[in-house]
């Protein structure tokens, strides 16, 4: 049977900032700036959007976009609290909204001064997700997200020989796409031995296995498929999309496998909604907050298996004319820090043809993860369907 | 080390009605864990229900100190300036004989002698005369 919201939505328009290190504007500045870049790509105005899932906390809410776009009539108001899966997951929340007529036009939204403004730690303490962090982890050492998530790469080296070659490939292949997009915060080339000469943070993640605390806004549209038809680019569906949530979901230390999260969950879902497989997808935009969280998230897409995902990416296949092009944007490691929207907008562009030097030829189909709050997954597969 | 300069202060727990129990059993230089008194079940960390049977009856039992390392980071980035003095740390996440697990500071090894499986003794370290934090050391 297919599924009821099977290419009912599409990514209708999708606008970014300039991703830096150091800015004077707010992050509501920046979330709106890239929300009117957003409107503006699918030809749409400010007035015809009528549901709001701006990523909380930071940035603004659903009152700051009536106030400053001066919406008239809003009908839907939302927060996915996922952490960095919240942007892939809140598609799913939008095409219901679109596929049911409570909506027509849903916008999600990202502004960020994780440079400028508060650093990563400090946010976390305020999210309800991470209390059991807080009171059992925090005390003994252990908080931040580097720290909390090594351990899981640790064992994944210790169980399956993963090295740290992997991670350093990984890191690599995603700087060098991020210098042919160009709005990147990252844009000198980077060796594998400068990869292994970095200072260590949380063994065994050194500083260029560590995602960018940088600054930016970035915002997509999602709407009818039917509707978005008529507008200005071409047409990008969302053929599945899935969340998931793991077990023990607010503390990795009490998981049974520390290796196995929301995003198996999500990909047994949205596979079989898109009726795809990992062999049908042209390029994957994987949510990269840490090097190694892209290798074991492409062995639970299913791309090979458990284990074998430090093996996998070697030989150039993640890279642009590789097999799977990943992140093909410079992710989270060498664009930008925006909770993984940017990896959305990219996945968007290379399905319209808009991505530039780092254009995978002819992508028909791809996937975009999401991956956050110690676990959470998220994932979309979209295809250019016109 | 109550004795010295200000230091950055180290954060501290903030026990809450359900995982108070454990917080005063680390105090006394016990390991207590929270199990359900209908059905028997170890859970970690405390919540007011068993997720195996519903029940909101739980009672408190010691349980014992001895488990296996199921992996480990070291902590060189101190992101809270508290830690600066100590890093790099050992951190090892453990799983206790008790059924759960257990992450803390693994004191008196290498780095080159981890592995997974090494047996290792839970210790309790007073930083305040409310507070008492556990810590790992090689056990055998």
């Amino acid at each position: 049977m297919v599924h009821a919201l099977r290419e009912k939505a599409a990514i209708s328009g999708v606008g970014d900032t300039a991703y830096t290190r150091g800015t004077t504007k707010s992050g509501l500045a920046l979330q709106l700036e890239a929300s009117l870049k957003a409107i503006d790509d699918a030809g749409l105005e400010p007035r015809d959007i009528d549901g709001l899932i701006p990523y909380f906390p930071g940035g603004g809410i659903a009152e700051d976009f009536v106030a400053n776009l001066g919406l008239p009539d809003l009908t839907l108001s939302l927060f996915v609290p996922m952490g960095g899966a919240t942007c892939v997951a809140a598609i799913q929340s939008a095409a219901m909204a679109v596929a049911t007529g409570v909506c027509k036009n849903v916008l999600i939204s990202v502004g960020r001064t994780g440079y400028s403004g508060a650093r990563v730690s400090t946010r976390l303490q305020q999210f309800p997700q991470f209390a059991l962090a807080a009171e059992f982890e925090a005390p003994i050492g252990m908080f931040a997200p580097a720290q909390l998530y090594a351990q899981g790469a640790r064992r994944h080296m210790q169980l399956y020989g993963t090295t740290e070659r992997h991670f350093a490939e990984v890191a690599v292949v995603t700087r060098q796409h991020a210098i042919l997009n160009g709005n990147v915060v990252m844009n000198k080339p980077l060796t594998v031995e400068e990869h292994h000469a970095s200072r260590m943070i949380a063994d065994p993640f050194r500083l260029f296995d560590c995602s960018l605390e940088s600054d930016g806004g970035a915002a997509i549209i999602v709407s009818a498929a039917e509707r978005a038809r008529d507008l200005k680019k071409p047409l990008v569906t969302v053929m599945g999309v899935a969340e998931g949530h793991p077990e023990s979901p607010a503390s990795i230390a009490q998981r049974p496998d520390l290796l196995e999260f929301g995003l198996a969950k999500a990909a047994a879902r949205a596979y079989p909604m898109a009726g795809v497989g990992p062999k049908d997808i042209d390029v994957a935009e994987i949510y990269d907050c840490f090097t190694f969280t892209v290798i074991n998230q492409l062995e639970l897409l299913g791309f090979c298996k458990k284990g074998e995902g430090g093996p996998f990416i070697m030989g150039g296949r993640i890279a642009l004319g590789g097999d799977l092009p990943v992140n093909t944007h410079g992710g989270l490691l060498s664009q930008g820090h925006v909770v993984g929207l940017n990896h959305v907008i990219e996945l968007t562009r290379q399905l319209r043809r808009e991505a530039g030097k780092a254009q995978v030829k002819d992508a028909e189909v791809g996937l975009v993860t999401g991956y956050g709050d110690m676990g959470d997954g998220s994932l979309a597969i979209l295809r250019r369907a016109a | 080390m109550s004795t010295t300069a200000p230091a950055p202060e180290r954060p501290m727990p903030a026990p809450t009605r359900d995982s108070q129990p454990y917080w005063d059993g680390l105090r006394e230089g016990r390991f207590v864990l929270q199990h359900c008194a209908a059905c028997g079940k170890v859970r970690h960390y405390p919540r007011p229900v068993c997720p195996h049977c519903f029940s909101m009856e739980t009672r408190w039992e010691a349980a014992p100190l001895s488990g296996k390392v199921h992996t480990w980071t070291v902590c060189h980035h101190p992101f809270n300036f508290f830690f600066k003095q100590m890093a790099p740390y050992i951190v090892a996440l453990v799983d206790m004989d008790a059924g759960v697990r257990v992450n803390a500071p693994l004191r008196g090894i290498a780095e080159s002698e981890l592995k997974i499986g090494a047996p290792v003794r839970l210790a309790f370290e007073p930083v305040t005369k409310e507070v008492t934090l556990p810590y790992f050391v090689a056990a055998g």
